[in-house]
């Protein structure tokens, strides 16, 4: 018994030298983890600012908890009272009334502030992530990806508000209510106290033992959840695929191996904590027998009073939940810990470093550099230099995979480039304030994003739109008849994932959204893929009316809609292969012609198109 | 047969009442063929709780009896007792192992099939379901939902259930030692009862605000995160800002209510249980005094009210899980008592099968919308009383303005919806005749956002696909270079092995398109629907793909909606699709004419 003792005794403070000092040791036990961690950022130190209100909390717990270990106490008081003829019943009555009572104040007070200050913490550090994400640029969002994030914000704040709202005062008041039970148990007979608090070194290290064991189970456990909820996600997102292909067989199979991992992880876990149970409640039953047969032993030759005898039994009653409770509240903090320190790192991530400070009204010249771009291992751009003149249109084709997408990235500041650098107006795009240049750059991306408000909070997203740039965008981007024919307008929302919209719904508000903030230079994805040829020739027309002198940079799959462009790039796997006007590029590129070819046949229709207007 | 409201936030009524019971017996429900081990381990949990009950019977004889009483006093009696108690402890010993392994085995199967039903529904379920719910908020619902329930299941239900047999039986001895000093001690716990029953439904509905609050917060979340580059090329960082700061004190001031609600059951319950203590005190002593009432029985009575009290009081801390996992239960009930509306009809109900036109039997029309109707729950009408026929190995093309009811039009031929009025034929049967899996054999569908599963390329291919799934790379290569989709494939760094992230940035949506387009022509349907396949292709590619298209047997049918008209030039018919209108164009030169007078309707 000693020899288990002095392990977790060492790591702990000298215990006083009473009595109590044996098998206060073991407390450390199931105690340790939180004290035997000090690795990461320490959980406790999140607490410092809302001090006041921990010291608070805890000093109203402590008291309650006092309160309720002088309950047995006055039991026991007044079957001696009763047994010794005494006559001072009453008064015991309601010092127990008043006990109880404020048993109840003390320990609602406690659990409120509790509430309180365990929210309050989870919002304040919700606010704080929010703030830091929101201050990241791109390249961090791709790095750190946004599953990660919304894990951050959601799963792991929640396990540090459970670390505040359960730990915290649990693992106090229990350390609190062991020691004091045990001095109480001393002071009315330390012979028997001995025998009982022996449980607590036994049910703590066999405790501490099995969380071990069980610890390793919970984190594969939480990666089979992990597995599951990214099976569950994808049938959800993919919903409409899996209907075509009738694939729904397929996906319950997936998930039924996952679920069935689950499972049995679940009953190993099980298995786990019913080898410990029964020991909890052999070991708190031996303890009964102790206090019967050795407390009998007392009460018979005169050496206890049978008050004290009952309180006995009562105090171990109460002993054994706190042993418990330590045990369950370690695990609570090392799972706390580690949302902490997945938190912290979002945290301590360095505001990427804002050095541009130059503003001033763009004229639309761009120019790069020897620009090279790597994505993870692979080159997406090598070596790009060409130059854009303001107020011209330039035109960037080329086949799937071509880097197209990504030169239009860096054109927007989103990511940055390896090597080379990108100019404006002769201006590195390093120097600009990054708030003033996309205050003048319009980007219509690719893919569709819309978000979950009204349209009109979706085109004027960007704050410094007036209602008339905004009218403005909306009539270029073909979206008055639209709007018009809706119930609510402009004030109708439009759902997540924009799925009440048809795609070149989608387009035009992302185009208008571009166009409403009055670029000097507009950026577009793609933009007519979506979009009938129809449309796409009266919107190029509006724009070329209503926004003068505005320098377009497109990326298109359609030759025709670009043959009057000053410039066309021909982009090929990263590589500029060729640039010029259409008819400079017809008669010496012979990839562009291959491209003019395939789509050769419909020019015809197109041309009429153009005749027609 | 109007197309069905599936939205969750809807159709949940204003706080409506779940009662716990009809819930718990619904949830056991899920099990059945587990009712032999409930039932044992129920049984082995009143053994437990019958045994413990006798330890302190025992004790407070040997007090009375052997302890107390000056003139009996008998030390090697109560050795013997204690002999007794330590064979009853060793008992319960086994029977506490058992009780653990048997219930919260029988647990961890419910919660098992509890995914397992849910994951069910959720595949039986039709588009609009997905169309009418944000993805976020149902992500939240089956992956956080089910936690709860989990830990209730995994950390609570046992004890919860023994508490309630402990509660039980000390009671039975309280009263059975003597029925006055019982039935005050356990006054207070009928106080108890009614204060839960006046307190719990507020206790819920400020659990499932909050519940509600969570998922709208991580919905907002993700609707920010997943669009950071939107906000980023917008100079809206204020507004990721704003709009979780919103959400976020919303969730925060839920939560406090619901941690107010939930903390108020253990202060009460305590008080409570020191009521009892002292009843027994007070009203105990007063009988030892009047009556003939031995003090050993005054001590056997605390550690019963102890017995009484304490699980209630753990009860009363599981109560708040326990509503925490009913009100998850609500929500995931939501979702399990919504019925697919795209069952299969057996004949005798379907519209009668259609000959031709003409009479004849419905010869090469693959298939044919008769009379056609189709409008949303919110009463958006889309598609007005449409009749047109395709036939077996011809082109058609759908083209018109953006919002016109082109994919709407290709959900119906997919059977994603059915039409609200009018039938559609599938080689002159109704559509709805058809099994899924016979449907989704004849009928393919290439979606306008391309989806792609984690995994790789090949994975993503041979997605669903029966007859190549345990192809080997070469043997797949082999397929594919048969077809022509061979080439396809250099537009991927590694081939069929390179990785794919689902929702990741890696490969563009051009390559998204081009996995999707492989995947339906490997399935070889009898009907394939390309909706903007190819929309972000480049024309060279795009020129392979229509390639690979003409190859596909001659029987093949191909409906194409495109904007770019290259891609639909080959096409023997082109229907124009507007204003709640399909009409036949003629020739290309006529659908040319129609865009360019068609008014957008939407």
């Amino acid at each position: 018994m000693s020899q288990q003792n002095q392990q977790p005794t060492k790591s702990h403070t000298a215990p006083p030298g009473k009595p109590g000092s044996g098998p206060k040791g073991p407390q450390g036990g199931p105690g340790a983890p939180p004290g035997g961690k000090p690795k990461g950022p320490n959980l406790f130190a999140l607490l410092k600012p809302y001090k006041g209100m921990v010291i608070l909390l805890l000093l109203l717990s402590f008291i309650s908890n006092g309160i309720n270990l002088w309950l047995p106490r006055l039991t026991g008081k007044g079957i001696d009272a009763f047994t010794h003829q005494q006559q001072d019943m009453n008064l015991i009555i309601w010092k127990f009334f008043g006990a109880a009572v404020g048993v109840f104040v003390f320990t609602w007070g406690y659990m409120l502030i509790q509430t309180y200050v365990s929210e309050r913490v989870a919002r304040d550090l919700r606010t704080r992530l929010a703030e830091r994400i929101s201050r990241q640029n791109y390249a961090f969002l791709q790095r750190v990806s946004s599953a990660q994030l919304l894990t951050n914000l959601t799963a792991d704040v929640d396990s540090i508000k459970m670390f505040i709202s359960q730990a915290v005062v649990s693992l106090f008041s229990s350390i609190f209510v062991i020691i004091g039970i045990s001095i109480l148990l001393f002071t009315i007979k330390w012979q028997l106290a001995l025998c009982v608090v022996a449980i607590i070194p036994i049910i703590g290290i066999t405790f501490y033992v099995v969380l071990i064991k069980v610890r390793a189970l919970f984190k594969s456990a939480r990666e089979i959840i992990d597995w599951l909820n990214k099976v569950i996600n994808e049938s959800i997102l993919g919903a409409a695929l899996i209907r075509v292909i009738h694939s729904q067989q397929l996906e319950y199979s997936k998930f039924l191996e996952a679920n069935a991992k689950a499972l049995g992880l679940g009953q190993r876990i099980l298995k786990t904590f019913a080898s410990l149970i029964p020991v909890i409640v052999f070991t708190s039953n031996l303890a009964t027998l102790a206090i019967l047969s050795l407390g009998g032993h007392y009460v018979i030759g005169d050496n206890m009073s049978l008050g004290d005898f009952t309180a006995f039994n009562n105090y171990l009653t109460m002993l054994i939940f706190p042993i418990l409770v330590i045990g369950f509240m370690s695990n609570i903090i090392a799972q706390a810990s580690a949302s902490y320190m997945r938190i912290s790192g979002v945290l301590n991530a360095p505001d990427p470093v804002e050095k541009g400070t130059l503003v001033k009204e763009l004229d639309g010249d761009i120019e790069l550099k020897d620009v090279t771009m790597t994505y993870g291992e692979k080159k997406v751009l090598k070596d790009v230099s060409f130059k854009v003149a303001a107020g011209s249109k330039t035109a960037v084709i080329g086949p799937t995979a071509a880097g197209k997408t990504q030169l239009l990235y860096l054109l927007t500041a989103l990511n940055q480039p390896n090597e080379g650098a990108i100019y404006f107006d002769g201006q590195p795009l390093a120097d600009y304030q990054k708030e003033s240049f996309h205050r003048q750059v319009g980007f219509v991306f690719q893919d569709s994003i819309i978000f979950n408000m009204s349209i009109r909070e979706n085109i004027a997203f960007s704050e410094t739109v007036t209602e008339e740039a905004m009218n403005r965008a909306i009539e270029t981007a073909e979206l008055k008849d639209f709007v018009d024919a809706l119930p609510n307008g402009l004030d109708t929302v439009v759902s997540e994932r924009g799925t009440s919209l048809s795609g070149g719904q989608k387009q035009r508000i992302m185009l208008a959204r571009a166009l409403a903030i009055q670029p000097r230079i507009l950026l577009l994805d793609d933009f007519t893929a979506r979009v009938d040829t129809q449309t796409e020739e009266n919107i190029l027309a509006n724009v070329r009316r209503n926004y003068p002198g505005l320098t377009l940079l497109s990326v298109t799959q359609k030759i025709a809609s670009i043959e009057d462009y000053e410039q066309i790039i021909l982009l090929m796997e990263g590589e500029m292969i060729a640039s010029g006007t259409h008819s400079q590029l017809m008669a010496t590129c012979p990839e562009y012609v291959q491209i003019y070819q395939s789509q050769r046949s419909t020019s015809h229709y197109e041309q009429q198109e153009l005749q027609s207007k | 047969m109007s197309s069905k409201n599936y939205n969750l936030n809807s159709t949940a009524g204003p706080a409506q009442k779940t009662a716990i019971w009809p819930a718990l017996r619904k949830l056991i429900n899920l099990l059945p063929e587990q009712r032999g081990r409930l039932y044992l381990a129920l049984f082995i949990m009143v053994l437990y709780s019958v045994l413990t009950m006798l330890g302190p019977y025992i004790i407070g004889q040997t007090i009375t009896r052997y302890i107390q009483d000056k003139t009996h006093r008998d030390f090697s009696a109560v050795l013997r007792n204690c002999g007794w108690l330590l064979l009853i402890y060793s008992v319960t010993l086994v029977t506490v192992y058992l009780r653990t392994t048997l219930m919260g085995g029988f647990g961890q199967r419910l919660l098992f099939s509890l995914r397992n039903a849910i994951f069910n529904k959720l595949q039986e379920l039709p588009v609009a379901f997905f169309a009418q719910n944000k993805a976020g908020d149902l992500i939240s619902r089956v992956n956080n939902d089910t936690d709860k329930i989990n830990q209730f299941f995994s950390q609570s239900l046992m004890q919860f259930v023994a508490s309630l047999f402990f509660i039980t039986g000390s009671a039975i001895f309280l009263i059975a030692l003597n029925w006055r000093l019982g039935l005050a001690a356990l006054s207070p716990a009928l106080l108890m009862w009614i204060f839960t029953k006046f307190v719990s439904p507020w206790v819920k509905r400020k659990n499932a605000a909050n519940l509600k609050s969570t998922g709208a917060m991580s919905a907002e979340i993700q609707e920010s995160l997943g669009n950071f580059k939107v906000v980023l090329a917008f100079n809206r960082r204020d507004y990721f800002r704003k709009r979780f700061a919103e959400a976020n004190t919303h969730n925060y001031s839920t939560a406090i209510s619901a941690g107010i609600a939930n903390n108020i059951y253990i202060p009460v319950f305590g008080f409570l249980a020191s009521m009892g203590q002292l009843v027994l005190l007070a009203y105990g002593v007063y009988l030892i005094t009047t009556v003939h009432f031995e003090v050993g029985f005054l001590i056997s009575f605390f550690l019963y009210l102890s017995y009484f009290y304490d699980p209630l009081r753990q009860m009363a801390t599981l109560w708040s899980s326990f509503q925490l996992a009913i009100a998850s239960w609500d929500r995931i009930s939501q979702i399990l008592s919504m019925e697919p509306d795209l069952v299969t009809l057996p004949a005798a109900e379907a519209a009668p099968a259609v000959n031709g036109a003409d009479g004849s039997a419905a010869g090469s029309a693959l298939l044919e919308f008769s009379d056609v109707s189709f409008h949303y729950p919110d009463g958006k009408e889309v598609l007005r009383h449409n009749s047109f026929r395709m036939e077996k190995g011809k082109t058609y093309a759908l083209v018109g303005p953006t919002g016109g009811g082109k994919t709407t039009t290709a959900s119906l031929i997919a059977r994603l919806y059915d039409p609200t009025g009018g039938t559609v034929y599938l080689n002159g049967k109704d559509i709805r005749t058809y099994t899924p899996v016979e449907r989704s054999q004849k009928i393919g569908f290439i979606l306008q956002e391309p989806f792609l599963f984690t995994g790789t390329v090949k994975e993503n291919i041979l997605y669903g696909n029966e007859q190549y799934v345990n192809y080997s790379d070469e043997a797949l290569t082999a397929v594919l270079q048969q077809s022509g989709l061979e080439t396809l494939l250099s537009r991927f760094d590694e081939g069929l092995s390179t990785k794919i992230v689902s929702t990741g940035d890696g490969i563009s949506l051009g390559q998204k398109q081009l996995i999707a387009f492989i995947r339906a022509v490997l399935r070889n349907p009898e009907l394939l629907i390309l909706d903007e396949a190819t929309a972000n292709i480049d024309t060279v590619t795009e020129k392979l793909l229509e390639d690979i298209l003409r190859r596909l047997p001659a029987t093949t049918t191909r409906v194409i909606i495109a904007h770019r008209l290259n891609t639909i030039e080959n096409a023997d018919e082109i229907f124009f699709v507007n204003g709640g209108e399909i009409l036949r164009a003629g020739s290309l030169e006529q659908a040319v004419d129609m865009l360019l007078q068609g008014k957008r309707v939407s």
